[in-house]
């Protein structure tokens, strides 16, 4: 087929094609700025550099997705950031009450002691699992932004993220102010409110995040493919909380039972938190080592299956 | 991007070019799409039945810097999967396209906004969704909202409580800020006033007077022939005839009238 051009009227001299000589005779510069190429692709990667640092450079998108996304919300109720906190506090001690009931009973400062357990691990797997569960949905929900804006798709969860991150944050106050009151009743629990071992957090809250997301990633991939993927994750979500060491103490598992704790991506960041927050002991090296092998896996992983994909997203939405 | 300039062969005074332009829909027919399908399915070692669209089949076309485009053409006729494929929202299947500039769009169904949110929230997240920075976009957001010139106060008033104009105004005026060298509207001045419309051309001129490109899908034949210099006739995903837009709006029309093609294309 003959190659078809559309001459402009006023079309420059070809040699000098950046100038460009306008009606009033005004030379305007064409700003040849930025040259992009779309071309086929079999889910194969982008050039990884220059998705890298769109990405970077527009992150900022990501963040004010999320405020919008929470303003929205609770625009009209702010009751609904209450129940934010006292949706998993209110659930923590439905699970206490399950689990001192099945264990027929203990003394209270034990009992306590499981309640600070259940509360600061329940608090923190749910933060995995809404930057899982929310970020998994984040592309199916994305339609108009999606078939209208081009910019990485990795946005859209990371976005999700964020917004989880804010609604894990006030959590943790309020599971201190529970341990300081309890403390106060029962001196002879055995919990560290505060320890050197606090400052661990971050890397262990870090490589949770990067974990999750990058599972999140696969999630969403997997879910503009089959649309049912989001309800299976609910339930499958479930089944991992009673396989993580929130319920039950890292302690109870002996010898190769132990493996449990490894082979659950969450399991080391779970067990960490606990450890850090109860006892006030620092991470062990196992922990430490897991936490970041699952976050490197998962970035990897996830990053590799949705980011070469994305570029069908729009295709099939 | 530097290094790519080298390597790709794209004359300095060509906005997009689009060389054997391909872009085929896989349409998943009779099923669902769960997972729970897919793998009752496999069970029985069924196939998923797949039917294929051809949506833009092996089109070549150039767009010089300044130049205002027209596409026509009839409801499927592939005009807005051309449109989403050099905004790089659609990948081609086959061939590739070539763009030089920074692109805006306003492309059909509107911009994604959020309803609860008020106007102006939303011409800041238009802003960042098209590329902009928060600083950029903030500078520019009561520029934006002059443009739009919505009815007392509704700026800040939820965008669901908009009608559809107010909702198109916002949208055009969130496009046209962030002086894209390349523009591209597909059905975006449908829903405006005459008086909106008077000035979103104005604005328009301005763009292409300082050579920038809009390409705009339209089914208003009279906005075609106003202000673009070409015009394009999609027909089933190729190009049936190009040139001048009067001439090419000319010849669609008498197509819509009488309902044949004219007799030199009937190959199609
Ligand atoms: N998301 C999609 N999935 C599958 N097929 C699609 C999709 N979008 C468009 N198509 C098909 O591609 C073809 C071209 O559609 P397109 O939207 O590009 O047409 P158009 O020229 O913009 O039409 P209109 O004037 O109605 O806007 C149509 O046959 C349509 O059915
Ligand atoms: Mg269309």
């Amino acid at each position: 087929m003959a190659h078809l051009r559309l001459m402009s009227e006023k079309k420059s001299e070809p040699a000098s094609g950046a100038s460009h000589v306008n009606d009033l005779g005004h030379v305007k510069e064409a700003t040849p700025s930025l040259i992009q190429v779309f071309e086929p692709h079999k889910a194969s990667l982008p050039p990884v550099g220059a998705y890298m640092r769109e990405f970077w450079s527009r992150k900022r998108f990501s963040l004010e997705l999320a405020r919008f996304a929470d303003k929205a919300e609770y625009l009209e109720s702010n009751l609904g950031k209450v129940w934010l906190v006292l949706n998993p506090l209110l659930l923590a001690f439905v699970y206490f009450l399950l689990v001192t009931v099945l264990r027929g009973g203990s003394d209270k400062a034990h009992g306590f002691t499981t309640l600070a357990h259940i509360l600061i691990g329940l608090f923190t797997f749910y933060f995995a699992q809404n930057v899982i569960s929310d970020g998994a949905q984040s592309i199916t929900s994305g339609g108009r932004l999606i078939l209208n804006q081009a910019f990485p798709r990795t946005l859209l969860p990371l976005s999700s993220a964020i917004r989880s991150f804010w609604q894990y944050i006030p959590t943790i106050p309020v599971y201190i102010v529970v341990v300081v009151i309890g403390k106060f009743f029962i001196p002879k629990a055995d919990i560290h409110i505060f320890s050197w071992a606090l400052l661990w957090i971050p890397y262990v809250t870090f490589c949770l995040a990067l974990t999750a997301f990058g599972m999140a990633l696969i999630f969403a991939t997997m879910n503009v493919y089959f649309r049912d993927t989001s309800k299976l994750l609910s339930y499958t979500t479930r089944i991992w909380l009673y396989a993580s060491p929130v319920l039950w103490l890292p302690e109870m598992l002996h010898g190769w039972h132990r493996a449990i704790l490894y082979v659950n991506p969450l399991g080391p960041a779970l067990s960490a938190t606990a450890e850090i927050w109860i006892r006030g002991h620092q991470p062990t090296l196992a922990q430490i080592i897991g936490l970041a092998v699952w976050a490197v896996i998962a970035m990897i992983f996830g990053g590799y299956f949705f980011i070469s994909r994305e570029r069908d997203f729009a295709v099939r939405i | 991007m530097k290094k790519n300039r080298m390597l790709i062969d794209m004359p300095a005074d060509l906005a997009v070019r689009i060389e054997d332009l391909s872009i085929t829909y896989k349409i998943n027919v009779d099923t669902k799409k769960t997972l729970k399908n897919a793998i009752m399915r496999a069970s029985k070692g069924e196939k998923v039945r797949m039917r294929t669209v051809e949506a833009v089949k092996h089109m070549n076309l150039d767009i010089p810097h300044g130049s205002v485009l027209g596409i026509v053409g009839a409801n499927g006729a592939g005009k807005s999967t051309l449109m989403r494929s050099i905004a790089g929202i659609l990948p081609p299947t086959e061939g590739r396209i070539t763009v030089n500039g920074k692109i805006s769009t306003l492309l059909a169904l509107g911009v994604g906004f959020n309803p609860a949110l008020s106007g102006r929230d939303n011409i800041i997240l238009g802003g960042l969704a098209s590329g902009l920075t928060k600083e950029e976009i903030a500078a520019k957001t009561d520029e934006i909202a002059r443009f739009a010139d919505l009815p007392d106060g509704f700026i800040d008033m939820p965008v669901r409580t908009y009608s559809s104009g107010m909702y198109g105004r916002v949208a055009f005026a969130v496009a046209v800020a962030m002086t894209p060298d390349i523009l591209l509207l597909d059905e975006a001045l449908s829903a405006g006033d005459a008086a909106f419309k008077e000035k979103s051309f104005l604005r328009m001129r301005e763009l292409v007077q300082e050579a920038r490109t809009i390409v705009i899908v339209s089914h208003a034949l009279q906005t075609v022939k106003d202000l673009c210099t070409h015009a394009i006739w999609m027909h089933k995903g190729q190009i049936l005839a190009k040139g001048d837009a009067g001439e090419i709006t000319e010849k669609y029309l008498e197509f819509l009238n009488v309902g044949t093609l004219p007799s030199n294309l009937e190959d199609f």
